[in-house]
């Protein structure tokens, strides 16, 4: 089982066309991710880091190649069937948090099951629990205008792991945080990790991807460096910094 | 959409909608304004059109009235410059050959007016003296109260009985029983005494129509009636104004004569016949009128259609521009929102809910407003019918329509923001901020 591929991706191409001009963004893209792994992708602005994002996050289709997500192949399924990927195989974490404003604590980590079809009466100990997970227990009807920006992303992170998603795809999720909010998020990220899940990271910050346990570089579209991590690496990593 | 929770999505579009109290509320208004206009407008048309139709019921619906009218200068100069004499009018013989040749009559009422000052002990009112024969209550559909009405014995033997308006009544006899009491009818000549045997009620709604008042225009619910015979003997048929500083006189045998048929539907084919029998007997002067109260119903009434497809136009208009409204601040709202969107996108919501949840929040808006609308022109029009005393009357239909377009237009005029909310991309709502 722990090899199991969650995601593979097959010579992944995305060409924006532009009319007068196609501007390719990923140019034959070929890895996997393997099912309980924590993986960060990294690469200067301009690589194709956002354009990977948005197709791995469903939110975009390639122009060619094959996205296998789970056991489907998800590059070239329709709008309405993509939102049903969205909110049942992903677990979306973002820079600058997105909560719902006009709903609090509960009702924010409540939103995917509602898409899904769930009724939400019974999953409100399961809601719950992950608010507890996160820190959060007691702040279950608090709006996010009320809660700093540490607080509302482990909502959010509460929020990505309702429907029990095959991945967690986070994007810059310490992008707004100070350091050492930044730390406790990226803790929290540590423990889930460690639970099992699958993590990928979008990240420009080393801090963020040296906590993963592989690391892909894009360059031009295309993978520029894979580098995979032993887990006593990072342990001693880790113990050094303590250190 | 599986397992859709349609009441979750009322709850959220509540708690979108009061993030932006005023501006909600504003919106709503010209949903409010516009249904309760129409309610208010059409429960006002009604009622005055049905105060209208009850009067014109209530001068016989089979009736035809005839009233003399004085016809432009026909006047007969007598002894000096100040003093004129008019003769004209309907005469009894008009009624007895209308009652004779006009098919479908089944009788006639001759009435004769005279304004009379009548008094009782210290009080003293100034009246309409009408001469009249017994079968005048069950002709007019007034109401006896106390007492009978004359009775033919008394047209035969020209005898001094009178019978009162209630108000009249009530004001020569306060606290006290008229009946059997005297009243005096001053006149001229000499002052007659009349003995009370009745009080009557006038059907209100009669009253009021400006075509029960008298000759100068005022609307008298101070009438005495007498025998038609007893009238003729005592006062004749001359009339006396003194009001303008010359003495004029008006010779008319009879006020107006009231011609009722056996049915509604021979009222209008006789018409003709009527003024053949009038005319017959005149030279070129007209000195008559003819009510027809039947003929004024259905020009009501067919004004009314007219005034009710005006008020539903007003109404369509006013809801018009209160869903352009709705849907210019529904527009603001999807931009303004465009990063929960596109928040929401990425948690799963397809397009469907998307446009779904912005047409929620449209119907909110519009069933909100489409009911205080309602309740505000409901109460609106029960202030002006029992507060303000003008008669108003809600029609079931009015409710129907003014909500039922309100929600129309909502649903209208939801669509297009609903479905600019759905085509977002969600890349880039999710970047917008």
């Amino acid at each position: 089982m722990a090899d199991r591929n969650i995601i593979e991706i097959r010579n992944l191409t995305k060409i924006y066309d532009l009319g007068a001009i196609q501007v390719p963004a990923l140019n034959g893209l070929n890895f996997e991710i393997e099912e309980g792994s924590y993986t960060a992708i990294m690469g200067p602005s301009g690589s194709g880091k956002s354009t990977l994002l948005n197709i791995l996050g469903c939110l975009d289709r390639p122009t060619a190649g094959a996205y296998i997500l789970g056991n489907d192949d998800v590059a070239h399924m329709s709008d309405k069937e993509l939102s049903g990927v969205r909110g049942a195989r992903i677990g979306f974490i973002f820079q600058s948090y997105n909560l719902i404003q006009q709903l609090n604590v509960i009702e924010n980590i409540h939103v995917p099951l509602f898409y899904q079809g769930k009724d939400i009466s019974d999953y409100y100990d399961h809601c719950e629990k992950l608010a507890q997970k996160v820190g959060l227990g007691d702040r279950l009807d608090h709006r996010p205008m009320e809660l700093s920006g540490g607080q509302q992303q482990r909502v959010a992170v509460a929020r990505s792991l309702v429907n029990e998603p095959l991945m967690l795809l986070a994007d810059e999720p310490t992008g707004n945080l100070d350091s050492t909010t930044e730390q406790e998020i990226l803790d929290i990220l540590d423990e889930l990790h460690a639970e099992g899940r699958t993590l990928v990271v979008v990240t420009h910050d080393d801090a963020v991807a040296e906590r993963a346990s592989r690391v892909i570089h894009l360059k031009d579209g295309q993978v520029d460096k894979d580098i995979r991590k032993q887990d006593s690496d990072r342990k001693s990593e880790n113990q050094f910094q303590e250190a | 959409m599986p397992g859709f929770s349609i009441l979750r999505l009322i709850q959220v579009g509540f708690r979108s909608l009061r993030l932006h109290k005023l501006r909600s509320a504003l919106t709503m208004l010209g949903m409010i304004i516009g249904v309760w206009a129409v309610i208010l407008l059409v429960a006002i048309g009604e009622g005055a059109s049905r105060e209208a139709q009850e009067a014109i019921k209530a001068l016989g619906a089979q009736n035809v009235i005839i009233r003399s009218i004085k016809p432009i200068s026909d006047k007969v100069q007598l002894q000096g410059e100040m003093q004129w004499e008019s003769i004209y009018g309907l005469k009894n013989s008009d009624a007895v050959r209308i009652e004779k040749t006009v098919p479908g009559v089944k009788r006639v009422l001759p009435i004769l007016r005279h304004r009379k000052n009548v008094t009782h002990e210290q009080r003293d009112k100034d009246c309409q003296l009408i001469g009249t024969f017994p079968h005048y209550p069950q002709f007019t559909q007034s109401r006896l109260v106390a007492g009978q009405f004359l009775n033919e014995m008394e047209e035969a033997r020209k005898e001094n009985a009178c019978v009162l308006t209630m108000s009249l009544a009530g004001f020569l006899f306060p606290g006290k029983n008229p009946l059997g009491q005297e009243v005096i009818v001053r006149g001229r000549e000499s002052h007659q005494i009349f003995r009370v045997k009745g009080i009557l009620e006038e059907r209100a709604d009669s009253e009021k129509l400006p075509q029960q008042a008298d000759a100068t225009g005022h609307t008298i619910l101070a009438n005495v009636y007498i025998p038609l015979s007893t009238f003729k003997a005592l006062y004749g048929i001359k009339d006396i104004d003194l009001s303008v500083g010359s003495i004029s006189v008006n010779t008319v045998e009879l006020s107006e004569i009231r011609v009722e048929f056996g049915s509604v539907d021979e009222v209008v084919p006789a018409l003709p016949l009527i003024r053949e029998a009038l005319d017959k007997v005149r030279k070129d002067k007209i000195d008559y009128e003819i009510q027809v109260p039947i003929n004024e119903l259905n020009a009501l009434k067919a004004q009314k259609a007219r005034d009710t497809w005006l008020l539903m136009l007003i109404a369509c208009i006013s809801l018009l521009v209160g869903g352009i409204g709705i849907m210019n601040i529904m527009l603001a709202t999807v931009t303004e929102r465009t990063q929960e969107i596109g928040v929401r996108r990425a948690l799963g919501a397809t397009q469907i809910d998307i446009s779904v949840q912005f047409l929620v929040e449209t119907l909110i808006l519009c069933l909100i407003g489409g009911t205080i609308g309602v309740l505000g022109g409901c109460g609106n029009a029960a202030f002006f019918h029992y507060i303000l005393d003008h008669t108003t009357i809600v029609t079931e239909w009015s409710v129907v329509v003014a909500f039922g377009l309100a929600v129309g237009v909502g649903l209208t005029f939801g669509l297009y923001p609903a479905w600019s909310a759905a085509r977002l991309d969600p890349i880039e709502a999710l970047r917008h901020s």
